[in-house]
Formats: C-alpha cells, sequence, structure tokens
C-alpha cells in the first residue's frame, strides 16, 4: 500500500510540473481550466440525471487575466499612459463594425451609438461624437486606457489589456471621429 | 515609515481597504478595487441601495402592470419568475421531483440528511440556514459542497453543481419555502467569509476588468443593451434554479456563467472564493423567503 502511495505521488510530482510550466507563476490551482485543451479556459455543462458535471472548451481562452480565486498571485495590469502616433490611419467603417459586435468591441452594450435599436445607458451616449471636438489622442487613451483619466472608470482598457489590437483602435478612433 | 504596530493594526483591520482605491500591500498582487461600501447583511439593506425591495418585498403581491413594463419590470427584481405569480410548470418542478427520488435513495439510513445538518425538524429550515461553518470540515460551505460530501460518505458521486447535486438541493430547499434565508455573519468565520465576500464583489478581474459591484452596485437600473441590471440584495433565495437555457444551475453555476459573460476566467465550484461571495450574496438576503422550484431565462 505504501510503496502504491509512493509511485503514485512520484507520479503526480512528475506530471504536475509540467502543467505548471504552461501557465504564468501564480496562476491558481481552483480555476476551470484543462492546459491540454488549446483554449484552456472551461465552461460546465449540466448533464440531466447524472452526478457528474460535464466541461467544455469556452469559447475563449481568460487564462491570461486575473481572476477572483484568493491563490491567484499574479499581478492586474496597470494603468498605461500611451502616446497616439499620427496620422491616425483609421477606417470609419471597421471602426463601426467593431463598435457594434458583441466579440468585439460591444461598444453599445454601454453606449448609444448611432442605427442600434438598443443601446446601453452606462456609458454616455456616443451620438454625433464629433461635436465634442475631442483630439485624437484623447479618444485613443479612453479607448486603450481610460483609468488615466478616471482611476474609477467602469470603461475596460481595451488596449492595455489586449481586447483589440493597435489598428483596430485607430478604426474605432476614427468611426468616432466622423459621427456628426 | 510605518512602524510594527502600525503595521499589524492595519494588517488586523480589513476596512482600511475601503479607503484605499487599490489593494497595495507590498507582498499581495496588484488588484484594483471598485468602490468598496458597506452593507447591512439583510434584504431589508436595499432600501438604502436600489431602492426597489418594497416592489418585490411580497412574492404574492407582486404588480402586473410593472412586469409588463419595459421600463419598470427590473424594479421586480426578477421575482415574477417566482410562484406564486409564475404559475407555469417548468423543468424545475422535474428536477425537484428527480431530487426527491436521489434524496430518498441517499437517506435509506438517514445518515445522509444527517450528515447535512438536519435535526429534529428534519429538512424544513435547512436551506435557510446555509451557507454554514462545518466545524468538521473546519470551513464555511454551501449547502451543494455539502450535499456532494455527505453523498460520497454514501459512496456516491454527486458533484458540486451536477444535475443530481442541483436536484438534491432543490427538494430540500423546497421543505424551506416561504421561510426567510437566515445566516449569521456577525461574528468568526461566517463574518470573516461575509467580508472577503464583500471584498471579492468589489474587485476587478478579468479581461475587461471588471468587479461585481462595477456593474450591480454602480449602475444598478442602468441598460445594458436590452437588459437592466438588478440589485444583489434578494438575489440568492431562489436557488438552484431552472435556467431556461441551461438547465438547472446552482449559484455557483451562476457565477461561471457570470464570470463567463464578463469575460473572466472562472473558477470551480465550491472554491474559497465562490464560497465567500456565496456568503455575502446569502447575507443580502437575510429576511426574504426561499421560493423553489424557479425559473430564470
Amino acid at each position: 500500500m505504501r510503496n502504491l502511495l509512493s509511485f503514485a505521488l512520484i507520479g503526480l510530482a512528475l506530471v504536475l510540473p509540467a502543467q505548471a510550466q504552461q501557465m504564468a507563476p501564480g496562476f491558481p490551482g481552483d480555476a476551470a481550466v484543462d492546459l491540454g485543451q488549446e483554449k484552456k479556459t472551461l465552461k460546465p455543462r449540466v448533464v440531466p440525471n447524472s452526478g457528474r458535471l460535464e466541461w467544455m472548451p469556452a469559447e475563449r481562452d481568460l487564462t491570461s487575466w486575473t481572476t477572483l480565486s484568493h491563490l491567484d498571485q499574479r499581478d492586474a495590469r496597470r494603468p498605461q499612459r500611451v502616446t497616439l502616433e499620427e496620422p491616425l490611419a483609421g477606417n470609419p467603417m471597421r471602426g463601426r463594425d467593431i463598435a457594434m459586435a458583441k466579440s468585439r468591441g460591444n461598444c453599445v452594450a454601454c453606449h448609444e451609438l448611432p442605427g442600434d435599436p438598443w443601446p446601453g445607458t452606462v456609458g454616455n451616449s456616443l451620438l454625433n461624437y464629433q461635436r465634442r471636438g475631442m483630439s485624437d489622442a484623447r479618444v485613443y487613451q479612453q479607448i486603450y486606457d481610460a483609468r488615466i483619466f478616471n482611476p474609477q472608470t467602469v470603461m475596460p482598457p481595451y488596449g492595455t489589456n489586449n481586447l483589440l489590437n493597435e489598428q483596430e483602435l485607430r478604426d474605432l478612433v476614427a468611426y468616432l471621429q466622423n459621427l456628426e | 515609515m510605518l512602524n510594527r504596530t502600525m503595521l499589524l493594526t492595519l494588517l488586523a483591520c480589513p476596512v482600511w481597504l475601503l479607503f484605499a482605491g487599490q489593494a497595495a500591500l507590498a507582498n499581495e498582487p496588484y488588484r484594483e478595487l471598485d468602490r468598496p461600501r458597506a452593507y447591512t447583511p439583510d434584504v431589508k439593506g436595499d432600501a438604502r441601495f436600489s431602492d426597489t425591495y418594497r416592489y418585490w418585498k411580497d412574492r404574492s403581491r407582486l404588480d402586473p402592470a410593472m412586469a409588463g413594463n419595459p421600463d419598470e419590470y427590473w424594479k421586480l427584481n426578477w421575482k415574477f419568475m417566482d410562484p406564486p405569480f409564475n404559475q407555469a410548470i417548468h423543468g424545475g418542478h422535474f428536477a425537484m421531483d428527480h431530487g426527491e427520488t436521489r434524496f430518498m435513495s441517499l437517506n435509506r439510513t438517514h445518515s445522509f440528511a444527517r450528515c447535512l445538518g438536519a435535526g429534529k425538524q428534519g429538512l424544513k429550515g435547512l436551506r435557510a440556514g446555509y451557507p454554514r461553518y462545518v466545524a468538521r470540515l473546519g470551513r464555511v460551505a454551501g449547502l451543494e459542497e455539502m450535499i456532494e460530501h455527505c453523498a460520497a460518505k454514501e459512496g456516491v458521486v454527486m458533484q458540486n453543481g451536477s444535475y443530481d447535486n442541483s436536484a438534491v438541493a432543490l427538494y430540500i430547499a423546497s421543505h424551506s419555502n416561504g421561510m426567510p434565508i437566515r445566516i449569521q455573519v456577525s461574528k468568526g468565520p461566517m463574518r470573516q467569509a461575509f467580508e472577503r465576500g464583500r471584498l471579492l464583489y468589489h474587485t476587478r478581474s478579468g479581461r475587461q476588468n471588471f468587479a461585481c459591484a462595477s456593474c450591480h452596485v454602480h449602475n444598478t437600473g442602468k441598460h445594458l443593451r436590452g437588459n437592466n441590471i438588478t440589485t444583489p440584495f434578494g438575489d440568492a433565495s431562489h436557488y438552484p434554479v431552472y435556467r431556461t437555457r441551461y438547465e438547472l444551475q446552482s449559484l455557483h453555476l451562476r457565477m461561471i456563467e457570470c464570470q463567463l459573460d464578463t469575460g473572466a476566467q472562472p473558477l470551480l465550484p465550491g472554491s474559497r472564493a465562490y464560497t465567500d461571495l456565496e456568503v455575502f450574496l446569502t447575507a443580502l438576503s437575510n429576511g426574504y423567503p426561499v421560493a423553489v422550484p424557479t425559473e430564470r431565462d
């Protein structure tokens, strides 16, 4: 029995470090993940009349951002100040698609934008945004990381947290600055 | 420089976090808190929060006109989905029947119910007193965690969050129907769990850097597209719930769904963080009656 236990422990010791290497140090042990899966993050599936909970890959790998686990020792990403390199070179039409798409900008979840029948009201209305006369750099920073202007903002830091890439951010700025 | 005594005082007193926007202890990982506030651990605390409690205080006297009004329905805190307003037969009823069958087969020797903490009153009131501190586990546990634990002692796998587990929880909860939730968070491990849960509720996480509180405290009543954000008060009294999209759902599975929807890596059901949040949310339902089975979209 004791031998069996030793073998099991040695087995664990061989397996665990290999898994740990795949995750950043401090990643919590109570997160719903399968490190063998490409997207790692799992979502549960409740199977009727079963005592077991099934897990399947989630739509997105969410392991690189912090969790609510007490075991999570990684730092959250701090507010980041950026400089916009001119010219803007953004495409307003692409920007519109990004703003409306739930899986990308999803700006309409919180903001009012032209052409959306069910706008959110958590953030300000962005109708006629051009009339605000904001600089491109100011708008770029607002989307990249709005915490620079308001540490308590609820607006996600799209640049700092890698939700959108630089060109997508430029497209969004171009879209907003063209809303007459 | 802080001297040792001052530092110990600060560490011993989590209230200091109230005054700091960010958790900045040298050895702690960097976290941002979204404007923590104090909470009355009772459903009546909503009067000084969203002030909608008066509309959903009595489930048998909901205003049908409000339920049908797109600008007002959110003030009923979805209680129009609960009995007696909602008289529909739905998956929750079938789950409860299944839970009864599973419970009876587990409890042939009565040891299962005893393990869950049932006394002379049997299952009556059991759900209304969970989560609780379980001395033999040395930690605070929710009802679903205890069902998994006690079923295992009977040699049965009933994983936290599984259909069978939630079905048994639902059957047990049905014996508390109409009884107000009553958990004590004024001292000991339950107080600590409540306090951790309160801070977790305000802790930002995930790709969008949201805390639960970012929406459910600081933007209650506002629109997220077609949905209005509701109060966290009085929300823990109807779990496990039949979800028309997800079958049977325990409170911890609901948290997983919240996290996936907001782009945060979910934790496992029964994790300490989710249990702390469960204690916090359940305390905000103190005094509000259990009503099962019920459904949500």
